[in-house]
């Protein structure tokens, strides 16, 4: 079983439930408490994938600081990604209108590099109104989103399948 | 079935009855007893179940309203079972009670520690207490080893380290007890911190790399974006940890360090690095998370940074080394040993001669220094005349022959630059004091150090002035032009009979005495009137002293002051050695010179 380390980015506005993406991922939990990430966390995970042989990609998540248009992040915290996750928040539309600033933003630094939406709290959202968003956002969305996926870190829809297509994407691109 | 509570509105009307009206009260005293006794029958026939229910409903409200109303009954009620609810509790749900205190435990003791910090100190202090002394107790069985070991090269080098940086041996060896040690090392992808290599000690705690390569990634990220950008991190110090980090190429190397590494392990980190980065540039460059790519060669040029670290914790003296050691010291040891003592030697013997030389009142005013080399006893200085370097020798030759050494006596003999006034003063006070004796009439000019000593010494004086005078210091050269004889004055003044007249003819040996005593003038002269003895004594006297004043008047004259005439004229004296020769010759006054006594 050969196992590759790859280093992925975790973008978007603030409060939009990056750091309980990761920690539904990874310890597969999830608090109603909003604590905002300073600078950056760095979490761990291996995932294992059964292609033509076992693979096994070790994720490490970078969760960084919500980030705005007034206030940047640390580009270098960017740098020698191989894939990032962008999430905004679908019951606040300007954080979905923002999800292209982080998309440019990450692939000026890691032109090669493979991204993947996650729209988030979608167990807020009626889920008629959710495709509708969706529908919306797909239309406009630029070239290097490789997927689009309406997750809920708190009731863990759709956050390790979005995993699994990274690890996917990153073995593929390996 | 429902219970029914007493409602409190019955109860109210309780409020209002007249307590006059007995009637009134016996009708509802035997209600409520009625009522009460149907509940009894009620709930004697409820089942448990129903009972619990029942009181359920109304158990939050009761409590809080006796919360309200008597919170201490409530507190007394409750207390004695809080612990056993608690171990209940943790029986059904273990996580259950440390979730909920967990929390709040960092505030109270904080707080305790705030309100009573000496409480807190006594009560952590058994277990931290014990944490310090075991860690101190392997210090010290370091410190320990390393003392009994001061003789290994290690010791000495120790020692030398301490003189070179100017700091106790003690504060080196606590240093190196405390010591430092490798714990980990990570080679880490600059960009993404992924890790390339990385070795772990085996028996450490076991370290998550990722994790650590990551967060030190982005501290080093933060730092050259946020903090000081073109610079790099070099180190993170955590408690007694260091993070030494070496950046080179698309990598950088962490070594995790306990204790305080040397400037020389640094200087080691970046010299390997430099060989990696040189060797394995391109490998690292495309390194894609997976550690299968990794060349071998990185790991073993790591493992370079660990082996010395251990052999350096392994090391101990060796006996060779440590013999080796000591018959270099021998070697050093004994001459040194020696020359020491001969030094001392010397010393003695220099010192000996400086005192004596001391004690010698003449001497001890100039500065001799006696110096021994080889087996010659020096004496240099300067001193003011041959005198003073002769007594010099004198003391220090017995010195010289008793430590067998010869002798060498360089001491100068210089001029020294005398006081002008004091030489005169001292000319000036020895001519009054030998002009004070009977028969010494002196005079003394002193001119260009030379002085000249003019005059008459009767009674054997010229020793004695010819000796005082030489010594005066600032005299260089004394010429005597001294006489121990008065000049002669034979010349007299005859003069016919009865007559008081000086002849014309005599006024020739009036001007040779005049300047005979213009030529001496400190001698005087005694006159003396002969007589022919023709006719009576007084008139011969009387003659006599008027042939005296008549000479006096002619010297007088020639500008011979009178005070150095003396006459003895008033006693007649009769010429006998001429008593043969003619009648004119006995008529006469002679001359004798003296030297009055000064006073």
């Amino acid at each position: 079983m050969s196992t590759i380390t790859q280093k992925i980015c975790l973008l978007g506005d603030f409060n939009v439930g990056k750091t309980s993406l990761v920690r539904r991922f990874i310890e597969d939990k999830f608090s109603d408490r909003y604590l905002s990430t300073v600078g950056v966390k760095v979490s761990r995970k291996s995932v294992n994938l059964t292609t033509e042989d076992v693979r096994q990609v070790n994720f490490l998540i970078w969760d960084l600081e919500g980030n705005t248009k007034f206030k940047s992040i640390t580009p270098s915290y960017l740098k020698g990604a191989s894939g990032s996750i962008v999430v905004a928040d679908l019951t606040r539309t300007e954080t979905i209108e923002n999800l292209n600033l982080h998309l440019q933003l990450f692939s000026e630094v890691n032109p090669q590099s493979k991204i993947i939406v996650a729209l988030n709290k979608a167990d807020l959202i009626p889920p008629e109104k959710l495709a509708k968003l969706v529908e919306n956002f797909r239309s406009q969305s630029s070239e290097a989103v490789v997927e689009i996926y309406t997750t809920s870190a708190k009731t863990g829809e759709y956050v390790n399948e979005m995993f699994q297509l990274m690890a996917q994407l990153l073995i593929a691109n390996n | 079935m429902n219970f029914e509570p007493i409602e409190p509105a019955n109860l109210a009307n309780t409020q209002d009855f007249d307590l006059c009206n007995w009637e009134q009260l016996e009708n509802l005293v035997e209600s409520l007893i009625e009522q009460d006794r149907q509940d009894k029958i009620k709930t004697k026939r409820s089942s448990p179940e129903e009972l619990a229910r029942a009181i359920a409903k109304i158990l939050p409200a009761a409590i809080e309203r006796e919360i309200q109303s008597n919170p201490e009954a409530i507190a007394k009620a409750i207390a004695p079972e809080i612990a056993l609810s608690i171990r209940k509790q943790i029986a059904l749900d273990e996580e259950a009670i440390p979730q909920t205190l967990g929390p709040e435990m960092g505030k109270a003791i904080k707080a305790q520690i705030e309100s009573e910090k000496d409480a807190m100190v006594d009560a952590l202090y058994p277990v931290i207490g014990s944490t310090i002394a075991k860690y101190m107790v392997e210090v010290v069985q370091d410190i320990n080893h390393k003392i009994e070991s001061t003789l290994s090269p290690e010791g000495f080098k120790r020692k030398f380290r301490a003189k070179m940086q100017g700091v106790s041996e003690a504060e080196l060896i606590f240093k190196e007890s405390i010591g430092y040690h490798v714990r980990a090392i990570f080679l880490i992808a600059k960009d993404s911190g992924l890790v390339i290599q990385e070795i772990q000690i085996a028996g450490e705690k076991h370290l998550d790399a990722d994790m650590l390569a990551g967060m030190l990634t982005a501290i080093r990220s933060f730092a050259n974006d946020c903090i000081v950008s073109d610079s790099e991190l070099d180190s993170i110090d955590y408690g007694d940890w260091q993070i030494p980090i070496e950046v080179a190429g698309y990598c950088y190397l962490a070594v995790i360090v306990a204790g305080e590494p040397p400037k020389e392990f640094i200087t080691k980190i970046r010299r390997v690095l430099g060989e990696i980065v040189l060797k394995y540039d391109r490998a690292i460059r495309d390194f894609d998370g997976n550690l299968a790519t990794v060349p071998v060669g990185i790991e073993s040029k790591l493992q370079q940074l660990i082996e010395e670290n251990q052999k350096k914790r392994r090391k101990s003296a060796s006996p060779l080394l440590l013999w080796l050691a000591i018959a270099i010291l021998i070697i050093i040891l004994v001459p040194w040993g020696m020359n020491k003592h001969r030094t001392q030697r010397i010393q003695q013997i220099e010192q000996q001669t400086a005192i004596e030389l001391d004690a010698v009142p003449e001497l001890s005013v100039y500065r001799l220094d006696p110096e021994i080399d080889k087996d010659r006893l020096i004496i240099t200085g300067r001193v003011p005349s041959r005198e003073h370097r002769d007594r010099a020798e004198q003391i220090v030759r017995p010195i010289a022959e008793q430590n067998n050494l010869k002798l060498n006596n360089q001491i100068l003999t210089v001029d020294v630059p005398v006081d002008p006034s004091l030489a005169t003063g001292e000319i000036q006070r020895l001519t009054n004091l030998f002009n004070r004796q009977p028969g010494v009439e002196i005079e003394t000019t002193y001119r260009d150090k030379i002085l000249t000593v003019t005059g008459h010494t009767l009674n054997n004086y010229t020793r004695q002035i010819t000796q005082a005078f030489s010594q005066i210091p600032g005299v260089e050269r004394v010429i005597f032009k001294l006489d121990d004889r008065l000049p002669k004055i034979p010349q007299r003044i005859y003069f016919d009979s009865g007559s008081t007249k000086v002849k014309t003819d005599s006024m020739d040996k009036i001007a040779a005495i005049a300047k005979i005593l213009k030529q001496y003038p400190a001698i005087h002269l005694k006159l003396t009137a002969h007589s022919d003895g023709i006719g009576a004594v007084a008139f011969n006297q009387r003659l006599g002293r008027k042939r005296c004043n008549k000479v006096k008047q002619a010297l007088s004259a020639r500008g011979i002051d009178s005070s150095r005439l003396m006459d003895s004229c008033d006693s007649l004296s009769l010429t006998q050695e001429d008593n043969d020769s003619a009648a004119r010759s006995e008529r006469y006054v002679s001359f004798e010179p003296f030297i009055p006594l000064n006073q």
